[in-house]
């Protein structure tokens, strides 16, 4: 038997020739068994896990989708007016045998004999009469008239219903819309263009350039945005063009700071000092290895500022700096409605529900395409 | 003026990095004076404790970094003067770089033919083909396949990873690598493959290596010479054999006393030496100076510490 001590002395001089080295002399590693997956795939299969992002990424797209050709569904223009037909409650055939949108409207505290006389409505107008009372000795009732035959026009269907100067409502909701995406989405391109490039000068050279271009930014976010907007619409008179650019002015800021901080985080990763070991110029080290690695949050952003847009635009339509008449958008439909709100809701009611479906859409689909293109951030705001 | 004999000449380097303003002022000494020279077709390994200024040397010597003071020389000319674009070019064209970290150090976005190919682009080669074929090429030599060249960095181990770092270095055939920590993230099965790799391709294009590491059994391993920094500063430069058997700066002493060894009966009996730099000198009244003490063995002391090194010396052969 070996003591301990004895093997450790055996051990230590067991001759050279026992031993072989294992070490292969030929590196050779074989091919990788998986596909190669790159991060928008990667991205695109967890985002199709979430199944709340993929029917909000669908509602997007069937609303971009009705804005394009619905308007093309009846044949009203947005800006054909039937002076005849003002403030009509909305008609839509099939839904109006079920009683839901059938072109009726009730009446209320008429008297009785007003209803009773066809010269004012004719019999086939009225549905139903009820709520008969007296009110200082005059006989007074609710009525539910049906308003296409009252307004003798039984083969007109104005699906939304139409607005204080008789144009198609549903014709106007979905150019609405369709103008106010495209400016959203001009705004928000823009916004990510300047801010995307301001925000990467800062953040890669850093030091007194950066100082001096947050200085700026800073200076730009300082000043009352209303104001700007005010003076841009003043200048540029009211148009697409001058809500865009009104909406750029200070949008871009958020951008910048993203995409600067971002520069932050990854100008001094080693892959970036590997490249510049290598010699790569400054601006395939911005475009080709820092930029790629913060699109997922830039993307994010530009998906969470399209409800933003959208809704200041229609903010800005509401408080009347709005595209020219007859174009409609939203928010100048919302502004519209809103004057009638308490006789006709329905003006009102259809844009608010598009504009809600719509941020709340975006909000949503933001939020997964975050969840999917950085999953460390998952569930934060 | 540079001597013929280094390919690479380090004088009086400084890196001082400083930050706040006025009475908030700090400066970092993350290099401070230190000189050396690395020959051509060695292996110069430069090791230290964390933070003693190994890494920032390595960048600013590539210029990743602008020094505060000294000059370097690569093959005679000066690179340390003011940034030009022919300077840059002169420098990338010339050293390449291994990173440390495998999984920091690869552009997560880029393919493995992009990252490997990218220093061959960035020199005007515009031929997709030509680059593939020499991407493929290079792959191979580090034992990778043609396979791997589509994949994305994540799906490599990290053994795997540091080889394409290799990959990237050697493909615009530099006449020098900087080898920062490149085996330090990995585990010790892997260490042995990657270094093996760098000695074969050193061999096979004649690569002059500065090796920065804390390994000093791996820096023994794989270096003709090597430099002990502590603090900033250089305290010991000599041949790997000598720095072995006749460590003189009491840092160096501490970091050899410090390796482990794997035979269980001297590991038992080791034993570790402290350095404490107010205790192990006095440098009240003389400062310390790099020294030759034996041919191609410097050490950072003052004449009464040389006194007794020399004696050292003396008594050991």
């Amino acid at each position: 038997m070996f003591g301990r001590y004895d093997m450790d002395e055996q051990i230590r001089n067991l001759p050279d020739s026992y031993f072989e080295l294992v070490d292969q002399d030929q590196l050779a590693d074989g091919a990788l068994p998986t596909t190669p997956i790159g991060f928008f795939k990667d991205a695109f299969l967890r985002f199709k896990k979430n199944k709340v992002s993929m029917f909000s990424f669908w509602m997007i797209v069937f609303i971009i989708i009705l804005s394009v050709i619905a308007p093309f569904f009846n044949r009203y223009s947005y800006v054909q007016q039937h002076t005849q037909l003002r403030d009509m409650p909305p008609r839509i055939p099939v839904l109006e045998k079920l009683g839901i949108a059938d072109g009726t409207r009730v009446l209320t505290n008429r008297r009785k004999a007003n209803i009773e006389n066809p010269d004012l409505f004719p019999p086939a107008s009225v549905l139903e009469v009820f709520n008969h009372r007296v009110v200082n000795g005059v006989e007074v009732v609710d009525a539910v008239i049906d308003m296409y035959s009252y307004r003798n026009a039984k083969d007109v269907y104005f699906w939304f219903g139409s607005d204080y100067l008789g144009r198609d409502l549903f014709t106007r909701l979905f150019w609405g819309t369709r103008m106010s995406l495209l400016i959203a989405f001009f705004a928000v391109i823009t916004n990510i263009i300047i801010g995307t490039v301001y925000g990467a000068i800062s953040g890669y050279y850093g030091g007194t350039t950066d100082m001096l271009m947050m200085r700026i930014t800073e200076i730009l976010a300082g000043i009352p945005y209303l104001v700007v907007v005010m003076l841009f619409i003043l200048l540029f008179g009211t148009g697409m063009f001058s809500i865009i650019f009104a909406l750029t002015v200070t949008g871009w800021i958020g951008t910048a700071r993203l995409v600067r901080a971002q520069f932050y985080r990854f100008k001094g990763r080693e892959y970036v000092l590997a490249a510049r070991t290598l010699g790569v110029p400054d601006r395939t080290l911005i475009f080709r290895h820092i930029l790629p690695n913060s699109v997922g949050p830039i993307i994010t952003r530009a998906m969470i500022a399209i409800p933003g847009a959208i809704f200041s635009e229609s903010f800005l339509a509401f408080i009347g700096l709005g595209l020219q008449a007859p174009r409609p958008s939203i928010g100048i439909l919302l502004s519209d409605g809103q004057k009638v709100l308490l006789q006709y809701p329905y003006q009102t009611l259809f844009p608010a529900v598009l504009i809600s479906v719509l941020m709340i859409s975006f909000n949503l689909f933001a939020n997964g395409l975050r969840d999917s293109l950085d999953p460390t951030k998952r569930g934060e705001e | 003026m540079p001597s013929s004999e280094y390919l690479l000449e380090v004088q009086g380097l400084r890196q001082y990095f400083a930050s706040g303003r006025g009475k908030n002022r700090l400066v970092v000494k993350a290099v401070d004076d230190i000189s050396f020279g690395v020959k051509p077709a060695e292996t110069f390994g430069l090791v230290g404790e964390s933070g003693c200024g190994k890494t920032t040397t390595g960048r600013t010597i590539i210029r990743l970094c602008d020094p505060t003071a000294g000059r370097v020389f690569f093959d005679g000319r000066e690179v340390s003067g003011r940034m030009t674009n022919d300077l840059r070019k002169y420098l990338t064209d010339n050293i390449a770089m291994i990173f440390q970290d495998p999984i920091e150090s690869l552009n997560p976005r880029m393919t493995i033919e992009e990252i490997v190919g990218e220093g061959l682009k960035v020199r005007g080669l515009k031929d997709k083909a030509e680059i593939r074929r020499r991407v493929v090429e290079m792959l191979v030599k580090v034992g990778l396949n043609e396979e791997h060249a589509t994949r994305y960095p994540h799906e490599f181990s990290g053994g795997q990873r540091q080889r394409i770092g290799i990959a990237r270095a050697v493909i615009v055939k530099p006449k020098m690598i900087i080898a920062d920590e490149p085996v330090s993230a990995l585990d010790v099965s892997i260490q042995a493959q990657v270094i093996n790799l760098l000695n074969d391709l050193k061999e096979e294009l004649g690569l002059t290596i500065l090796f920065i590491a804390h390994d000093l059994s791996v820096v023994k391993y794989f270096s003709n010479r090597i430099g002990v920094m502590y603090y900033g500063r250089l305290v010991e430069v000599a041949k790997g054999d000598d720095l072995y058997k006749n460590p003189l700066h009491p840092y160096t002493r501490a970091l050899l006393s410090a390796i482990p060894q794997p035979n269980p009966l001297t590991e038992r009996t080791r034993q570790r030496v402290d350095y404490v730099p107010d205790r192990d000198h006095d440098y009240s009244t003389e400062q310390p100076t790099m020294v030759e003490v034996e041919p191609e063995h410097f050490v950072l002391c003052s004449p009464s510490e040389l006194l007794e090194y020399r004696r050292r010396i003396a008594q050991n052969v």
